[in-house]
This record gives C-alpha cells, structure tokens and sequence, in this order.
C-alpha cells in the first residue's frame, strides 16, 4: 500500500477519560475509498477511538496523521472541515429544525449545495424535508446524519453504530448506501451487526479492553465466525 | 483510626490559630474566626454538596437578626442571643431547603442570590418598622455580662469564638469522615446512582443544606453579638462575593481552607484598603485570576504538597472535593 | 384605582418589563448555547449606562450616548470573552458562574475607579408625554417598549432564518453535533456572548434616564433579572419574553397596590412557580454539552 493511497495513520494512540485509560496504544491505517470495520464488545474502546480520531478527545499520547497532516492538535471542527466526518451513535439530529434546515447547517459548514447525491442515496429525505427532525424515526434521522455528513464530498466517514436499533430492512438500505459510498469515500465503522461488516469490510479490526486484537485483511479470513473469536 | 491521629490535624491548626493570637491584633482575630465560621458554611456547600450559593448574606442576616431581635426586645443575655440565631437558621433553613434543594444547580445559585437581595429589602425596608432599616438595632450597651466567659468583653469573646471554631471544625471533620460525608460527594458527582443505592439524595442534600446554613446562621448571631448592633448591612448583594471568594481563596471542599481563606483575605482587605480605595477591583480580579489559574486555592494546593512531605505518617488524607 | 393609574400602571410595567427582556436575553441566549450563567452580563448593563452617560454629556445628544453604550459594551464582553471565557468552556457551572462573578465585581470596581461613587443622572432624550386614554404617558417609555419589541423580532428572526442563527439553535440542542458537522463553534460562541453584551448594554443605556446611574445599578437589578430567567426558563427566548412581561407587570401594578411588597412580589410568583415546575415555565431538562 503506497503512502499515497493512505488516507489516515494511527500509532500509538492512548487515550483516557480523566484518570481512566481507554485507549492502549492503538495503530490503524486507512486507505482510500476503503471499508475498515472496528469490531468488539461493548466498551472495547471502538467509540472512543472514533472519538479520538475525530478530535473530540484528546490522547494522552500517539499520532493521528491524514494526508500528511497532523490531527491530534486540531480542534474537532477543523478536521471535520479537512474532510474527516464524524457519525456518533447517538442518532440525534437537530430535533428543534427540519430536515431541510438540517441539511442547510450541513452545506454551510461544508459549502456543498447540491444535495442530489443525498437524495439519491436517501430518497426519503425529500418527502420529509419540511417536517422537524425530532419527529423522525430512528431510522430517517440515521439517514439525515449520514447525508448531513456526506455533503462536501469526505474523504472519510467515521461511522459508529449506523444500525443499532434499526429494522432489517433500513439495515439492508444502509448496507447498500455504504457499499456505493465506498467507491467516493473511506469508511471506518464500528458495528455489532457481523454479517453486515462483513459483507461490505475490506478489512477489520477486532478491538478488546481497548487494545487491537486483530487485524484481519484477507478477504478469506473475514466472516463473523473469524470475527467471533477475538470478541 | 487512631485518635491522636484523627484529632493532630485540628489540634495543629488551632494551635497556630492561638499562636496567631499573640502576634495579631484582636479585632482582627475575631473578625477571623467569625468570618471563617461564616465561609465554612459556603465551603461545604459548593466542595462537598455541590451547591454554589451567592445568597450567604441571606442565612448570615437570618442569623444575625435572630440574635437582634431577641437582644434589642427580649432579653439581654449573649449566650441566649447565640441561641435565637442557630434557631433561627433552623427554621429558615427548614423551610426554605425543601424547595431550594430540588433545583438544579444553576437555579439554586440564582434562586440564592435572589434570596439575599430579598432578605435585605425586607430588613432594609419592609420591615423597618421592627429592624430600623438603614439604622439598623442597637443594643451594645445592653448587653449583660455572662458567667465563665463575657462575651461582652471581646478578649473573652475571642476564647468562646476560638472554641466554638474548635468544636465546629471537630462536627466538619467528623462529618466528612462519617458515611453522611461519603454520600454528599457521591450525591454531588453522580446522584443516579446514589438513588439506585437506596438512598434518598433529596434528603441528604436537604440535611447538608440546614447544616450548612445553620453555620452560616451561627455566624450572623456572632457577629451581631460581636458587633453589639445589626443592620441591613450584613446582607447586602456586594457581600454576596465575600464567602465565595474565600471559599475559593482558601480551598473548596477543604477543611482547613475557610481558615486559610479568612486570614489571607481579611489581612488583604484590612492592608490593601487603606492603599487602594477601591476594594472591589481586587476582589474581582483576584477571584478570576485564581479560577483560571487552577481554582485550588491557598490550602487547596498547599494540602496535597504537605501530604506528601507527610505520608510516612500515614496522615488520614484530607479528601478535598475538588476534581 | 382610577383607570388612568392603571393605564399608566400598565406601560410603566411593560417598558420595565421591556428592559428585563433586553437584559435576560443575554443571559439566556449564553445558557442556552454555552451552558455557562453570564453574571457579567449586569456589568455590561452598567457600562452602558455609564457610556450613554459620559458620550451624553460630552457630544449633548443622549440617544448618541445609547450607541456609543451598546457598542462599548459589546467591545468589553469581546474582551472578556476572549481573555476569560474562552479558556474555561468545558469547565463545570459553579466554575464559571464564580469567574463570571468576579468578571462582574471587579469590573464595577473599574467602574468605580473612573467615575466614583457620585451617582450620575441622565437626562432622558425625549421629555414630551403623549395622551392616551386620558392618561400621560411619557414618550420615553413607548419608545423602550418599541425597542424591546424590536429586538425581540430581530432575535427571532435572526435565530429563525439566518443560518448563523440555525446554526446557534442546532448548538443549544448539541453543540458536539454542530462542531461535527465543521461549523466553528466557538465562533458561534463569540458572536453569542458580543449579542448578550450588546443587548444588555442597550438595557442600560435606556434605562438610564429613568433611574440614577451609580456603580450598584447592576446588583439592584440583578435579583430582578433572576428572577425573570428563572421563570421564563433558561434557554428559552419566548420563555424570557413572557416572564419579563409578567415580572414587569407584577413590579408595577404591584407597587399601585401595596408598594413595600411590589419589590418582593415576584419573588413569591418565582417560588409558586418553581414548585410546580423546577426548571421554569419554559425551561428544559439540563442536556450534556
């Protein structure tokens, strides 16, 4: 893998919550227009690691590094301004504006006005544009945060938990959604939903008690069942 | 625990309080000691409750009155007059911390303040017919000598008020040291689970609430004793900053910081006022630089230093509430 | 009470209920988005105040005095929002409501180094009175009501449909969302706290022909303006309107009833209230930044 096609270098990282450590020396690497899946039991870290990346915790220590600059010193809004894009899990979206409003807030921040590539990936979205986003179902403000997040072409989404919560069906559009996504844009999701990662994944992460277990890169080795094993 | 162990700290620190004695003038030492009485109850309302009050001057004035109107009206005795005030910071206290106490934090301190400024119209104007308002309850010279200490005599004053410091910081001590002081702190960091604990964080913070400003109350009779009069004055909104200040000055949430506090603010005041007319611009920026810079304060940040100079006696650690 | 007391009763409580709107917006706009309690917000009050007085009496035009006071005040919360708030965001509320009290006590205290402790009076702009239902009203007051109802359209429509202000309502929900997003939230905060410093000079710059302008004037009102917030519910701007007019009216009929107990009425409507609902009529659940 050349250092060109390397979108985001992490080494080393650790990270804490005040006194408590998450992170334990942490090292990813991102290509681009790669599908990189972070898998593990719940309060393995994945989130914080997101977190990290996405400058909304600083670490105690390590390198972020993407296309040759250095993340760890900016603030959240700068890395997400240079393209990195942050997805939390919390599905929350501005309850008090509409869709539309929304996505204004969206192409302001990112100076991207053309919101036909949301609507092709999320048809909904223009029936619901005038309704306010607190009235959505957990899986329309899924798909508002994600279009949110795709204005201004990222090169990166980092993606935590899309499906948790959600009915199969929204899980099967999504699961689409990403894989042509992955054509424009790197993707770093972190799931619990292993067939899901596993279909789309080119390459997965297992994380454990905030350490990397795993690295698995062979299209062979990733199946849930490879998955399984390190959770 | 060792006793001698669990006392050495208190012992220590009034030592130096009485040897502080021999070299300060005594209205200075009482103005201390009354003063970080009144902080106390300041300091264990924002470092162990999690309550930030602006409203002191409200308990203190409750106190204070209290005092004066058994003293102006009723009777003549000190100790009774003592007694009037911590009854009625009781009462308000009891009154007042059902509702108070359900707040959030930023509505309390509100809520507190707008108190305050309450209080002192009342006294200031309301009520001027039984306060006097601006002139405020005289009653000095009325005032009769008491059996073993006279408190009208402010040296003997001093003895009662330094005992009466002794015994108040041994309560605190004892306080923070009892299952009552845990749940404060773990009531002030995560109420949720103290709640999924069994325990009821309406009510221990509605206890600490009276306690606090019982202290506070206390204080106000002290000074209204003390002073032989009181006046709108003790109340008033500029005042609101004083216990604060200190609070922060000395060391939140320690035990030995209103006394630190007191000193090192009273001694500025009493210096820097004859120098700079202008007090508040001190108070002010003073109050800022040390939040930028730390928000420990004096004893704050001195406490830990001397633990460490000290751990090999295995000296009870003085858990302060400060993150 | 005869209706000409009334009337004038009425408008009196809504121009001061109109100057407790201009001084809690600020206030509650900095709550809402920065989750810090503005107490500085009384100082930049009374730095208008004591602007429109000193340009007054310099250039001899008081409503000139009124501008040179918001745009002072402004200048001064920038500063303040540069030198103090900026460090301190993500710190817990009693932090920053103790600094932005300090902020407050020692700027009254610059205030007393340059002007003493004298109070100031303020010649009022316009002194001509108008008819109204058989009652003389000052013009003055009409006119702080219509500035009041100004500012009120103005805020609204610049939260409603500008994207700045989009973008400030999108922070009181979640400001981490908007900082996500890649909108520099700390700029947002900036143009917040310079609006509030701003609003509440405005307040006292047009107060202060109605009342003397001395170095307390902050700490008077600031029971006052509490009260307002707590009522109306910190965060909510339509909330704040509703409780300035309530208070207003509360203050100033009040006093035509019993005047003692005016001062201390909305007090006991603040404690009724908080029974039955402790986060204010309007005011939501505390949410996580």
């Amino acid at each position: 893998m050349s250092s060109r096609d390397e979108i985001l270098a992490v080494a080393g990282l650790n990270a804490a919550y005040g006194e408590s450590k998450v992170l334990f020396d942490v090292s990813v690497d991102v290509s681009r227009n790669q599908v990189v899946a972070c898998v593990g039991r719940n309060g393995a870290g994945k989130s914080t690691l997101l977190k990290t990346i996405a400058g909304f915790l600083k670490p105690t220590s390590g390198t972020i590094t993407s296309d040759g600059e250095n993340l760890v010193a900016k603030p959240a809004f700068a890395i997400a301004g240079m393209g990195i894009k942050y997805i939390p899990q919390d599905k929350k979206v501005f309850s008090d504006l509409t869709v539309r409003e929304n996505l204004e807030l969206g192409s302001y921040a990112s100076q991207d006005y053309d919101w036909v590539p949301v609507f092709d990936y999320f048809p909904k979205l223009k029936i619901l544009m005038d309704r306010k986003a607190g009235y959505l179902s957990g899986g329309e403000r899924q798909m508002l945060m994600i279009g949110r997040a795709i204005l201004g072409r990222p090169k990166m989404l980092l993606v935590d938990e899309p499906t948790e919560g959600l009915a199969p069906s929204i899980v099967m559009h999504l699961r689409d959604v990403f894989k042509e996504l992955a054509k424009k844009t790197a993707l770093v999701i972190v799931e619990q939903n292993l067939p899901l990662v596993c279909a789309i994944a080119d390459k997965i992460y297992a994380m454990r008690e905030g350490r990397i277990v795993a690295e698995l890169k062979e299209r062979a080795s990733i199946k849930p069942e490879m998955c399984e094993q390190y959770l | 625990m060792n006793i001698l162990r669990w006392w050495w700290g208190l012992l220590l620190a009034f030592a130096l309080v009485a040897i502080g004695r021999a070299f300060l003038p005594l209205p200075f030492a009482n103005e201390v000691l009354i003063f970080s009485i009144y902080t106390m109850g300041c300091n264990y309302l924002l470092g162990r409750v999690g309550f930030i009050s602006f409203g002191q001057p409200a308990y203190l004035a409750t106190g204070a009155y209290g005092a004066g109107f058994y003293l102006f009206y009723f009777g003549n005795n000190p100790y009774l007059g003592l007694l009037m005030g911590i009854a009625a910071g009781i009462v308000v206290s009891l009154i007042i911390g059902p509702l108070f106490v359900r707040l959030r934090g930023d509505y309390f301190a509100l809520v507190n303040l707008a108190l305050a400024v309450i209080i002192f119209y009342l006294m200031q104007k309301v009520l001027a017919d039984i306060t006097h308002g601006d002139n405020g309850l005289w009653y000095l010279t009325s005032l009769t000598s008491t059996p073993i200490l006279d408190l009208t005599r402010p040296d003997q004053f001093f003895i009662f008020a330094f005992l009466v410091a002794f015994a108040l910081w041994a309560f605190y001590k004892y306080l923070d040291d009892s299952i009552f002081g845990a749940l404060c702190l773990a009531t002030k960091i995560n109420e949720d689970k103290v709640k999924f604990l069994g325990y009821s964080s309406f009510g221990i913070r509605l206890f600490a609430f009276v306690i606090a400003n019982t202290t506070t109350a206390f204080a106000g009779a002290m000074y209204a004793v003390y002073l032989g009069f009181v006046s709108p004055a003790i109340t008033g909104a500029e005042r609101a900053a004083d216990p604060v200040v200190v609070t922060i000055l000395g060391g939140v949430g320690t035990l030995y910081g209103p006394l630190v506090g007191s000193v090192v603010y009273t001694g500025m005041k009493d210096v820097l006022s004859k120098i700079i007319g202008n007090w508040e611009l001190v108070i002010g920026f003073l109050l800022v630089f040390i939040m930028l810079a730390g928000e420990k304060g004096i004893w704050g940040s001195l406490a830990p230093l001397l633990q460490k100079l000290f751990t090999r006696d295995g000296k009870a650690p003085d858990r302060g509430g400060s993150r | 009470m005869n209706t000409q007391l009334l009337i004038s009763g009425i408008i009196f409580g809504l121009s001061l209920g109109g100057i407790f709107f201009l001084m809690s917006i600020g206030l509650s706009l900095c709550f809402g988005l920065m989750r810090i309690i503005s107490l500085d917000q009384l100082l930049y009050y009374s730095v208008g105040a004591y602007l429109t007085y000193t340009i007054g009496l310099l250039v001899g035009d008081v409503w000139l005095g009124v501008i040179g006071g918001v745009v002072v005040a402004a200048i001064v919360s920038l500063l303040v929002e540069r030198v103090v708030f900026r460090r301190i965001y993500e710190r817990d509320l009693p932090f920053t409501m103790i600094t932005s009290f300090g902020v407050l006590v020692g700027g009254v205290g610059v205030i007393k180094y340059f002007w003493g402790l004298i109070p100031r009076p303020v010649p009022a702009p316009i002194a001509a009175q108008v008819d109204i239902i058989g009652t003389d009203i000052p013009v003055y007051r009409l006119v702080i009501i219509g500035v009041a109802v100004l500012v009120y359209l103005g805020i609204w429509l610049f939260l409603n449909r500008t994207i700045i202000g989009k973008a400030i309502r999108a922070g009181t929900e979640d400001c981490e969302h908007v900082e996500g997003l890649g909108i520099n939230v700390y700029r947002l905060f900036t143009i917040t706290f310079i609006i509030a410093g701003g609003l509440s000079g405005l307040a006292g710059g047009l107060y202060a022909p109605l009342i003397m302008v001395d170095p307390q004037m902050g700490l008077e009102v600031l029971a006052f303006i509490f009260m307002v917030v707590i009522i109306g519910g910190l965060g909510s701007i339509k909330g704040t309107l509703i409780s300035s007019l309530l208070v207003g009216q509360v203050v100033s009929l009040g006093s035509l009833i019993y005047a003692p107990l005016a001062q201390m009425a909305p007090f006991a409507v603040m404690l009724l209230i908080l029974l039955v609902k402790p986060t204010g009529l309007f005011g939501s659940a505390l949410q996580k930044r």
